[in-house]
């Protein structure tokens, strides 16, 4: 009897302790926003952008993205704004670090319209957003006439932005 | 409601196998059961966890007659209210629960005394809902435009489960038919209810779940009162 206690305890215990209470790295996270580059006289190549800098823009205010300050590259990640489903971003060509000027190099105005879509992923994480792309423009909608500058047009590949395996969103420039 | 069906179901089942009892064992002559009756009690931890913990508000009662020697069947009925919290979601959940099993004696050497020693099976059914209250959208690079509270709150009604739980207890007479009880239970469950594909977080009666598997675990301390029907 008290080897079945003890059994039973021991039981109880492992399964006391296991810990799902923590969202683990591992976990299927909001995915991020896939930018391709294209040559806009030929729209089947790559073409890569020569130091570019992403601003996001809040609250009328540009904040750089991390990562991207200054790179040269054919394609980008970029997080969109999760509390509205609206995101402004400035893409700017020629970014030099050494200049203090924001926003810096050769800007461009990104607008990404879209739907939230809240998908539950497990109790330690609970909620991630998928999004589904509406519009996308390369000026801003919201200033009239509609500038843009070295972007010349932008592409929706495909609208739901559910994983980071393929791009999301075509530029020519 | 359904768990006001079942309790009414369970009553008449409790009464009619009681009398059933009772009846049968008047004519026994050689019983060496002292005490015959229905035992009642109340859980006293929970009583405690609800004054001492903000998150938590749950009673529950339960009984159980002999129905052999070493045999008794016995049910818990409850209510409970549980938040749980963590950084991406805060949630409740609300509901009642009523276990129905069997309790079988270990100790059945022992004659002449009322303590006992147990294990035994319980079925579990409960009913309730869960409200996600707030919640934060989990984004690893929300870092730039910063973290997404909402707090709307989702409610999630009309869930469901039912479980099964292997239990071992003692329950000692402190003094003449009152009993200070101890149980643990460890759980599995059979089905649940859940919806817009959200986990239940706890289940009145079973406890907290687990996303890996269907296993739960609980225990309670107990009072109770046998009240004596036949005395030999």
């Amino acid at each position: 009897m008290n080897k079945f206690f003890i059994l039973f305890l021991s039981l109880i215990s492992i399964y006391g302790c296991e810990s799902d209470d923590i969202c683990p790295e591992s976990a299927l996270t909001t995915p991020q926003l896939i930018v391709t580059f294209y040559d806009m006289d030929n729209p089947e190549e790559r073409k890569s952008v020569q130091s570019l800098g992403v601003y996001i823009i809040k609250n009328n205010g540009l904040i750089l993205l991390n990562e991207i300050n200054g790179i040269n590259t054919d394609s980008i990640t970029i997080p969109l704004r999760d509390d509205e489903s609206v995101s402004n971003f400035k893409f700017c060509k020629d970014f030099s670090e050494d200049i203090t000027v924001i926003p810096n190099g050769l800007p461009n105005h990104l607008y990404f319209d879209y739907e939230i879509d809240e998908t539950f992923v497990s109790r330690a994480c609970g909620f991630i957003n998928n999004y589904n792309l509406s519009l996308a423009l390369p000026y801003d909608p919201e200033n009239t006439p509609s500038i843009t500058n070295w972007i010349s047009d932008v592409v929706i590949l495909n609208n739901y932005v559910t994983n980071e395996n393929q791009s999301h969103v075509k530029i020519l420039h | 409601m359904k768990i006001n069906r079942m309790l009414k179901f369970f009553i008449s089942l409790i009464s009619f196998l009681f009398i059933n009892i009772t009846l049968g064992n008047v004519s026994l002559k050689n019983d060496t059961i002292e005490k015959f009756g229905i035992r009642v009690g109340a859980d006293i931890h929970k009583i405690i966890r609800s004054a001492s913990n903000n998150d938590y508000t749950g009673f529950s009662f339960d009984a159980d007659i002999r129905l052999k020697e070493s045999i008794y069947i016995s049910s818990e009925i409850g209510n409970e209210e549980k938040q749980i919290n963590n950084y991406y979601i805060n949630s409740t959940a609300k509901g009642n629960y009523l276990k129905f099993g069997a309790k079988f004696k270990l100790n059945k050497k022992d004659i002449g005394t009322q303590n006992i020693t147990y294990s035994g099976l319980n079925i579990g059914f409960s009913g309730f809902n869960q409200t996600i209250n707030s919640y934060t959208i989990y984004n690893t690079n929300s870092s730039t435009w910063g973290e997404s509270i909402i707090n709307e709150p989702i409610n999630l009604n009309d869930l469901n489960a039912l479980w099964f739980e292997i239990l071992f207890g003692l329950k000692t007479e402190i003094i003449n038919n009152l009993f200070l009880g101890f149980e643990i239970q460890l759980k599995n469950i059979i089905s649940q209810k859940n919806t817009q594909e959200i986990t239940n977080f706890y289940i009145p009666g079973f406890n907290r779940t687990y996303d890996s598997s269907g296993i739960g675990a609980g225990f309670s301390y107990t009072i109770s009162y046998l009240i004596p029907v036949i005395k030999k």
